[in-house]
């Protein structure tokens, strides 16, 4: 009496079957195996068996795209990136133009983008405001020229205008890349003046002509105080010229690449717009121009940090010229650099006694300069030989033998300097003492 | 309200230099070539246009 195997049920015989029976027993089994295992049959090069229900032996021969794998159609072109945009449903990141990176954004379907690798670093210098050098706050009387206040920054006022430019803590790591600080420019309350002021960084050509040419993207944060008035508007001026102040005047072969009326509210948010540069750009400055309007109110003020120029047609995420708060204040040292308020007495430049009433001292910028400087700042100095404090009639820059890595001083005095002994130029016992000099454009 | 000045400095070489100096008060100043000072103001007088 034949029996089944254990596994597949092939019919085999017994041990106590008959003989005779053999060749019947062993017909039945290769049937049953030859029955079973026909799903194996047939196929072609590459395929791969794949389970066609839950009964044993139950197979398909599939090409390797079967039903349970990602499928060769969800790829479109050469470069896709297979992805997904949910739990279980793949989707793919069509591939970005030559050149780009992929980043992670959560408002795209996948949650990748491809944008614009950053091919010139941002050139604004002092973007995120947090290099005052001059001091963090100013008081600007109505009708003042042309003024540098956070470094690289510079505005003006018109008359009945008198505003305060300030430092402030930006107090919002949600709608800001972690950017600590703002310039706050306020029409201060009760001021009536309503012509045009300028808040703007003219770029040096070296640093503008990477951009010449190109589609570039320009961004800012801004927000508002609860009394804002008027119209704020962004533009881009190009020129052909070298190292022109734009706020001084217009530039040689100048065009206006973005001109903007934005609304900032009182939240943070990010502005970009984008515009090309001619190819034959050599100079550009970040130009914000506020028409304010009516009696000033308590809080008539615009904040602005992270200023942003990317080439490409996208912003970036902010970035600073220097990824250090110390090169970021370096670069700015190559237009300015001030010493002071440090000490009550402090130390700021070293030189010799060239006769009783002058005496010429040397001061090294820690950056080289972008030109020789021609202008110098000072307030409350005093020259000390280690014996006598000489009070200063005059302090200027003497170009005899000044350079961008030098400074050659000439301070004269009524009297009290005593021929070729060391003399030290510093702070007369206060911390309101200076000394600067300027090379901006 | 800055005063200016102009002064007569006897420079390194020799040579004679006129410098302005600009006094904003509070024992501060500013000092620079006259020639500087000229330019700057012409410069000022030029000032704001905001559209090319």
């Amino acid at each position: 009496m034949a029996t089944v195997t254990t596994n597949f049920n092939f019919p085999i015989p017994q041990s106590t079957d008959l003989v005779k029976d053999g060749a019947t027993a062993i017909a039945a089994l290769g049937t049953s195996v030859d029955t079973q295992f026909v799903d194996l049959k047939g196929g072609t090069t590459g395929q791969v068996l794949s389970k066609a229900s839950n009964t044993d032996l139950d197979y398909s021969w599939v090409t390797t795209d079967d039903a349970n794998a990602i499928q060769n159609a969800i790829v479109n072109a050469k470069g896709d990136i297979i992805g997904a945009s949910a739990n279980d449903v793949p989707a793919i990141t069509s591939v970005g133009a030559n050149g780009e990176q992929l980043v992670a954004d959560s408002s795209a379907t996948t949650g990748l983008r491809y944008v614009a690798t950053p091919s010139a670093s941002n050139p604004v210098l002092n973007s995120a405001m947090n290099v005052w050098q001059r001091g963090t706050s100013f008081s600007l009387a109505a009708s003042t020229a042309a003024t540098y206040v956070a470094d690289r920054w510079q505005t003006l006022t018109n008359a009945n205008q008198a505003v305060t430019i300030s430092r402030q803590a930006t107090g919002d790591t949600t709608n800001l890349p972690n950017i600590q600080y703002n310039l706050r420019w306020q029409r201060n309350s009760g001021q009536t003046g309503t012509g045009g002021m300028g808040l703007v960084q003219s770029m040096e050509t070296v640093n503008s002509i990477p951009f010449a040419g190109k589609t570039v993207t320009y961004s800012f944060y801004a927000r508002k105080g609860a009394d804002f008035s008027g119209t704020i508007t962004a533009y881009l001026f190009t020129g052909t010229g070298t190292d022109q102040n734009r706020l001084n005047a217009a530039y040689t072969g100048g065009v206006t690449a973005i001109n903007q009326t934005f609304t900032p509210t009182t939240t943070w948010q990010r502005f970009t717009y984008t515009a090309s540069l001619g190819s034959t750009v050599t100079e550009f400055a970040s130009y914000f121009l506020w028409e304010p309007s009516g009696t000033a109110g308590a809080a008539d003020y615009l904040e602005i940090t992270g200023v942003q120029l990317d080439i490409g047609n996208v912003a970036l995420p902010y970035r600073a010229a220097g990824t250090t708060y110390q090169q970021e204040l370096a670069a700015c040292q190559r237009y300015y650099y001030r010493q002071g308020g440090q000490s009550s007495n402090q130390i700021l430049a070293s030189g010799f006694g060239f006769n009783a009433t002058t005496t010429y001292f040397f001061l090294t910028p820690p950056a080289t300069m972008r030109i020789e400087p021609s202008v110098l700042e000072y307030a409350s100095l005093a020259n000390w030989d280690g014996n006598a404090t000489s009070a200063l009639t005059n302090l200027t820059i003497d170009s005899s033998f000044s350079s961008q890595n030098t400074i050659f001083l000439a301070a004269t005095m009524a009297s009290g300097g005593t021929q070729y002994r060391p003399q030290a130029l510093f702070t007369n016992n206060t911390l309101n003492g200076y000394l600067a000099v300027s090379a901006e454009l | 309200m800055d005063n200016v000045t102009f002064i007569e400095v006897q420079t390194a070489m020799g040579g004679l230099e006129t410098y302005a100096k600009i006094d904003h008060g509070n024992e501060q100043y500013t000092t620079m070539l006259k020639s500087t000072y000229d330019s700057m103001q012409a410069e000022q007088a030029n000032m704001i246009e905001a559209a090319e």
